[in-house]
């Protein structure tokens, strides 16, 4: 015999846990249609079928509820439902969660290309910008040789140099270093062999027969002077260029001591009032940290200046910025004339400090240098003098292949059939144009670089010439100032206190 | 016909009335189904010794699916107890007015969970981020996503077990 297990209908009171509504099965209530009872769980907890699904159904619909929505609350057995869960529905509630998923990964792909879009462009600008420098400073011929307009036939390492290039003009531009760090960086060219299709054509030139019989004469007909001048481009930016450049500082210096009769200034701007930049309405101010209240006071004061488009020579001189600088130089510096220095720079700088100014005046130096290059190379048509200084060319010829006849002429014996003193030879030649470069097709080319790298040189020469010359003229000016003194015509003679003498004077 | 949110609190509030609260709580005002108010009391040894607290309830139109909104009056001179789970403004982070809300919990219930909160209580002190929370709270707890955690849900079960 079984025992009989009762289940809900068998209760004589049943009270609803969520409505708390109450059922005596001896006074059924009116509803209609009744409403149905149920035991989910293994406690004595009974509900309206109702009561429970809607219970169940806002439960699993709060995500912070929905762990607890298909259990008991006080014996926390799990509910079991019974729907129509086909497949169908079960699968599209897993696609769903799966879609779910998947869109959180696309949102963060999303961000990521986006990102990625905006890196890769500005990356591709500053590529193009640091090709296009390359190209204005070392000429079309051999930018066609050694890079080309397609980026196919770049060697991996253009792909880090190029870009670096307007990021270093820049940044050379706001350190100390100013300019002179950027010839430097645009030599490292010129070692690389031609690539791609430039080297093709020269080694497919030089190979034909009836131009490789003249390979040995035309390697033999460089004359000395075209050996060795101009220097080759990495030996002069590794080891001359430093060498100038502090020469030519010195030499700057010491005019500038000459001319203005105090010793040029360290460069503390940077650290006393940080980097200003007016940009008409805006001041941009980089703040470093201010060593003394005069530095303080010198800024701001130059702050409240109108900002551009004024003429310094008949400007009158905000007096303020003059009084202020010459008060913070005197905290530091007793010279009177670098008081009155520091204050003309003042002035000056008041018109030149725009951050476009400064951004755009460094990107622009390969034009720069290609303009007094090409001015240069018309000047060098009347005088041999400057034509064997800059070491133009006749012509053009098709330039020697990057080893000159080795290149050709090693295949000719392996390396196993050679002595060891050729061994020795080609394995030296190999590093010396790995690491020297200034292999032979530069050397054989018209240079270019040479005359832009000059020309550059005497821009910033005649640059510093004409800062000093306009330092000079503000620093005369503020000097000579004067207020104009006038009689007092105007003015009745009765109210002024007056000497006797002027009275004997005034009647005749 | 009513609807099942105020039949089941006139059934709650008709039980109040004819059992009595348990002991240091009582019905200070009942006048709808929309706003009730309680005054609670630890009774025994406790921190909050002597000390009477009036707790509000608010309901909405889909009691009990849908859990009261309590929190402490802090308004006419009236303080809420200084807890590490009860805010300045009264608010209350309490998981079984959260995510452990069930319609087995009635307002009575609800008053002696909060009872043998504040009864448990070693030390008076706000909650860590009391003043962040209070600048930023919305009138209604119930719009506060509280972070439970494990000294709930040991008061939560010191409730199911009695």
């Amino acid at each position: 015999m079984t025992t009989r297990v009762p289940t809900v209908k068998d209760l004589r009171v049943k009270l609803c846990y969520i409505c708390r509504e109450e059922e005596r099965a001896d006074d059924p209530p009116s509803d209609d249609p009744p409403r149905e009872w149920t035991h989910p769980c293994n406690c004595t907890l009974i509900a309206h079928e109702q009561c429970l699904l809607r219970w169940i159904q806002t439960s699993q619909s709060t995500a912070s509820r929905a762990p607890n929505a298909l259990k008991c609350p006080q014996c926390g057995t799990a509910y079991e439902m019974e729907s129509k869960n086909t497949i169908v529905l079960r699968g599209l509630a897993l696609g769903n969660k799966v879609l779910q998923r998947l869109g959180r990964y696309l949102t963060v792909a999303g961000v990521a290309s986006v990102v990625a879009v905006i890196g890769t462009s500005v990356y591709a600008c500053l590529t193009a910008y640091g090709a296009w420098a390359v190209k204005k400073f070392i000429g079309d011929e051999m930018f066609n040789l050694i890079l080309t307009d397609d980026p196919v036939n770049w060697p991996w390492s253009a792909y880090i140099n190029l870009p670096l290039i307007p990021l270093s003009l820049i940044f050379a531009r706001f350190s100390d270093a100013g300019t002179s760090m950027i010839i430097p960086l645009l030599l490292v060219w010129p070692p690389s062999s031609p690539v791609g299709d430039g080297g093709r054509r020269l080694v497919e030139y030089w190979t034909r027969p009836e131009n490789a019989t003249q390979l040995a004469s035309a390697s033999a007909s460089l004359t000395p002077s075209a050996k060795y001048w101009p220097p080759p481009p990495v030996f002069f930016g590794l080891f001359a260029f430093p060498f100038l450049r502090v020469f030519y500082q010195r030499c700057y210096a010491k005019l500038y001591q000459r001319l203005l009769g105090t010793p040029l200034p360290v460069p503390r701007r940077m650290q006393r009032e940080g980097l200003r930049f007016d940009e008409g309405p805006f001041v941009i101010r980089i703040r470093a940290q201010f060593d003394d209240a005069g530095g303080q006071g010198a800024g701001a004061n130059a702050n409240a200046q109108p900002p551009e488009g004024q003429d310094q020579a008949d400007a009158p001189a905000p007096a303020p910025a003059v009084a202020a600088a010459a008060d913070a130089a005197a905290g530091d510096n007793a010279d009177p004339n670098a008081a009155v220095v520091q204050a003309a720079e003042q002035l000056i700088e008041v018109d030149a400090s725009s951050l476009g100014r400064r951004i755009g005046g460094a990107l622009v130096v390969p034009v720069i240098s290609s303009i007094v290059g090409g001015v240069l190379l018309e000047l060098a048509r009347h005088s041999r003098w400057l034509r064997v200084f800059l070491g133009v060319r006749e012509g053009w010829h098709m330039p020697l292949p990057p080893w000159g006849r080795f290149a050709l002429t090693a295949s000719d014996k392996t390396w196993a059939q050679m002595g060891t003193m050729q061994q020795a030879r080609v394995a030296a030649r190999i590093l010396m144009t790995a690491f020297l470069g200034g292999s032979r097709t530069w050397i054989d080319s018209d240079p270019v670089w040479w005359r832009n790298g000059v020309g550059f040189a005497l821009f910033v020469a005649v640059k510093d010439g004409v800062q000093l010359l306009h330092l000079w003229l503000a620093k005369r000016e503020l000097e000579s100032r004067r207020v104009k003194d006038r009689d007092f015509s105007g003015v009745d003679v009765r109210e002024l206190d007056l000497l006797p003498s002027f009275f004997r004077r005034a009647t005749p | 016909m009513a609807s099942i949110s105020s039949r089941r609190l006139a059934k709650e509030l008709r039980e109040i009335q004819s059992e009595g609260c348990p002991v240091g709580i009582s019905l200070l005002e009942a006048n709808d189904f929309a706003k009730w108010l309680f005054t609670i009391e630890v009774m025994g040894d406790s921190v909050y010794q002597g000390e009477v607290y009036t707790l509000q309830f608010r309901f909405d139109s889909h009691y009990p699916i849908s859990s009261p909104a309590v929190q402490f009056v802090v308004t006419d001179g009236k303080e809420a107890p200084i807890h590490p789970h009860v805010y300045s403004n009264g608010h209350i982070c309490a998981s079984i007015l959260g995510n452990e809300w069930s319609p087995v919990l009635s307002v009575i219930a609800v008053c002696v969970t909060l009872q043998s909160m504040l009864a448990s209580c070693k030390k008076k002190e706000r909650p860590t981020d009391n003043d962040r929370y209070v600048r930023n709270a919305p009138e209604n707890p119930k719009k506060t996503l509280f972070h439970y955690d494990g000294e709930h849900y040991n008061f939560k079960s010191t409730y199911l077990q009695d």
